[in-house]
């Protein structure tokens, strides 16, 4: 097994101090602060993470963000702990369990509820909710904020790449100092930032329940903005299943937040921004990327970031995809085929690449379970990446009360989060807290900057999207 | 369709290239960016006020003239498609910035591949100078003066 | 031919054309029949693999398709934290 801890880094540090060890079905491990369970396993070379339920197959991790449960284990005897957001601690003792564990034989300690009542609560600490959070609390609101991380900043704490649009909302930065900043600047204001705790539903009349570890806690809320980020879409092809393939989030927190490189030859499938960036990525923390396919005739993302990869060498080979993944436990190959104008495979294009991860940027939907649950009217809007709540100007959805900012209100960008954030923000103290003078001019500057933005010809598709599915006064049926 | 919208490749003919006159005067920016990005580092960062844009969204505008080629807009940009070329001090060489941010690190005096838009190598290269900003280097390249229009990567040889 | 669609469920690509032809044609009802998203990830990996294939072999749109109800818990929760009720 070999080391997949990244030494050397052109942009980041990955300062590792006082490594300790835990158990792993007998085995020392080593570990380091910041690690998780996950994280520290796949750096000494672990690729099975469990197997699959009914046909035993074996699975790796696979969002490395909490989203997949692949990656589930015993730890300390509690069965199901997603491994990928569970710390590494010293001593624990942690086992594969397969996707059936028996139930734990201790006694588990009661836990004890919480209750509260509070002024705003804002879900999810990616630039969108940091943004409503700082603006609350700036403005006289007692905020909560919840993110089931341990580190703030969402997708932000992963791009090492400098940050494209306007100048004042930070272009030019690296997207982990812009999520460092607001961290920051949330803490000042005063937020109350309750990080490790998952947000597991809504109930009537904005009520949320959280998961905070060790006991559940309810919140009762004057108001709420939602801003949980996006959940990546995967590809249906043979073996994808296979342990290295991953989600090219996954990939990304894996290298860029704990430092540790997914293998040494990616085949990556979507030429999106994200595979784009991802790819760039991989070629920074020093991993070969052997070939980029896309299904469509064109390559989706921004050229800047297609020609940067084209430069260090790496081919982009629009109108293809992957047909199968090759290998038994884990990523061998995979065999790759042309496609025609009507999507279908062209006969006797198949060709064979070697690699030892896949992984998949087949574009993001918005995180909507927990909208869902609480009774928004939805609605499926392409433009957007998938169901959106409807709502008002400033981004209320049909529940009162209950905003919405950033990816899970539409696939955009971090310029856009901030800025839907900052109005979001300020609408929800007005509504709690009555309307002022600094308020009405943070929502006017937030709203010119989201209309700048979508200007241009990248800016059509979110801005169809968004006229789609914005209604004025009530809502619509 | 333009070629670079399946290949990634951008071509001569899609970017706007200073005149003989001004490339023959001294470092000069050549900007490889075609798509209407919303983006404005490279306007807030420009000294001589030389590149401008009415929307965010509007190409890059560039004033050739007003350029001192100093290079600042090289680092700033995120897309990494700004370019440096100076072809007025030597009949037979010319000297291209690159943006750079791999390891290793290359260093003054050090020769490296310097490569196409495709990665392909074409000539070697010598470094005459490194600036550094916010972990993205500036790498200054001579090369052939002929390869002006080509050189925009380089791989150090290890 | 092995095409996981529910990671979680271990649900082919097979299973849900089969499905499909034995008259399961919408979302929620092949997810009850499959227990297709109902697995620790609630969904979030393999809803949208199924409007894909579900839009391509019954030719809807997949705006025109339902989408399963949503119900609570967003995440896996553990017993412990379910079953205790030592409120402050
Ligand atoms: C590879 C890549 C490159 C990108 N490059 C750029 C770029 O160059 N320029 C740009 O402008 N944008 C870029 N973006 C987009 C940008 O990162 C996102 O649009 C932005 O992060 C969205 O912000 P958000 O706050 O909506 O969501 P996120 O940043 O995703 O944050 C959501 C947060 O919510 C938390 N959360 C989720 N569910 C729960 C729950 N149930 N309970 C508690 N917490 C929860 C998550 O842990 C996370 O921290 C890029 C994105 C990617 C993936
Ligand atoms: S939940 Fe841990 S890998 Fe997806």
């Amino acid at each position: 097994m070999s080391e997949k801890r990244i030494r050397e880094h052109p942009v980041l540090d990955f300062q590792r101090k006082d490594g300790f060890f835990f158990d792993f079905e007998g085995k020392q491990v080593l570990a380091y602060p910041g690690e998780t369970i996950a994280s520290a396993l796949y750096a000494q070379g672990l690729q099975r993470f469990t197997e699959s339920k009914l046909l035993k197959r074996p699975r790796g991790f696979f969002c490395a963000i909490g989203k997949c449960s692949s990656c589930i284990m015993r730890v300390n005897g509690v069965p199901h702990v997603r491994t990928c957001i569970t710390p590494a601690r010293e001593g624990m003792k942690v086992e594969r369990h397969g996707a059936m564990p028996e139930f734990p034989d201790t006694t588990l300690p009661c836990p004890k509820v919480k209750e509260e009542n509070i002024e705003v609560a804002v879900i999810g600490g990616g630039p969108a909710g940091l943004s409503a959070a700082i603006v609350a609390a700036e403005n006289g609101a007692d905020v909560h904020l919840f993110d089931e991380n341990t580190n703030l900043g969402g997708q932000l704490v992963k791009q090492t790449h400098q940050f494209f649009g306007r100048y004042e909302e930070h272009a030019g930065t690296r997207g982990t100092d812009i999520g460092k900043d607001l961290a920051k600047r949330a803490e000042e204001a005063g937020v109350n930032i309750h990080t490790n705790s998952t947000v597991l539903g809504y109930y009537h009349k904005n009520k949320i329940a959280v998961d905070a570890g060790n006991r559940l806690e309810i919140y009762g809320c004057e108001g709420i903005v939602y801003a949980t980020g996006a959940v990546e879409n995967f590809l249906a092809f043979e073996n994808n299943d296979l342990p290295g393939i991953y989600g090219a989030g996954g990939v990304q927190t894996l290298m860029n937040e704990y430092g540790v490189i997914p293998g040494d030859r990616v085949l990556m499938v979507g030429a999106g921004n994200v595979g784009l960036i991802v790819s760039y990525q991989l070629l920074q923390a020093g991993v070969d990327v052997v070939e980029v396919v896309e299904a469509m005739p064109t390559i989706g993302g921004y050229q800047v970031h297609a020609s940067k990869l084209r430069r260090a060498g790496v081919p982009i080979s629009t109108g293809h995809t992957v047909k199968k993944a090759l290998g038994n436990e884990q990523v061998e190959g995979a065999v790759l085929h042309e496609l025609d104008e009507n999507w279908e495979p062209v006969t006797g294009t198949e060709r064979t690449v070697e690699c030892d991860i896949i992984c998949i940027a087949v574009g993001l939907k918005p995180d909507n379970h927990f909208l869902r649950l609480a009774g928004c009217k939805m609605k499926y809007v392409r433009e957007l990446g998938g169901m959106v709540p409807l709502r008002t100007e400033t981004l209320e959805t049909s529940v009162e009360g209950l905003f919405v900012a950033g990816d899970s209100a539409g696939i955009e960008e971090a310029t856009v989060a901030i800025l839907e954030g900052e109005l979001t923000g300020a609408a929800v103290t007005e509504k709690i807290k009555g309307g002022s003078e600094k308020l009405l001019a943070v929502k006017k500057r937030a709203r010119a900057g989201i209309e700048e933005m979508r200007k241009g010809p990248y800016g059509q598709r979110p801005l169809e999207g968004v006229r789609a599915c914005t209604f004025e006064g009530v809502c619509p049926e | 369709m333009k070629g670079y919208e399946s290949t990634g490749i951008i071509h001569g003919k899609d970017i706007p290239w200073p005149s003989e006159k001004r490339l023959s005067q001294g470092p000069v920016v050549i900007i490889e960016c075609v798509e209407n990005i919303p983006c404005n580092p490279c306007v807030k960062v420009c000294p001589k006020e030389a590149i401008s844009k009415t929307e965010i969204t509007d190409l890059p505008d560039i004033d050739h003239e007003k350029c001192s080629g100093c290079a600042l807009c090289v680092t700033e940009c995120p897309g990494l498609a700004i370019f440096v070329v100076d072809c007025s001090y030597s009949e037979t060489k010319c000297r291209i910035t690159i943006p750079y941010e791999y390891l290793p690190r290359p260093n003054k005096g050090d020769t490296v591949h310097a490569l196409d838009r495709k990665g392909d190598m074409v000539c070697e290269g010598e470094v005459v100078r490194v600036r550094e900003s916010g972990k993205t280097l500036g790498v200054t390249l001579e090369v052939p003066r002929e390869y002006a229009r080509d050189v925009r990567g380089m791989r150090v040889i290890e | 031919m092995t095409t996981v669609v529910c990671r979680c469920e271990d649900i082919t690509e097979d299973d849900i054309l089969e499905a499909i032809r034995d008259g399961y044609r919408e979302i929620e009802v092949i997810k009850r029949h499959l227990r297709l998203g109902m697995g620790p990830c609630q969904g979030k990996t393999c809803i949208p693999i199924i409007e894909r294939i579900v839009a391509r072999e019954t030719g809807c749109k997949t705006q025109e398709l339902d989408i399963p109800t949503a119900r609570p818990p967003s995440r896996q929760v553990s017993f412990s934290l379910l079953a205790g009720d030592d409120r402050d």
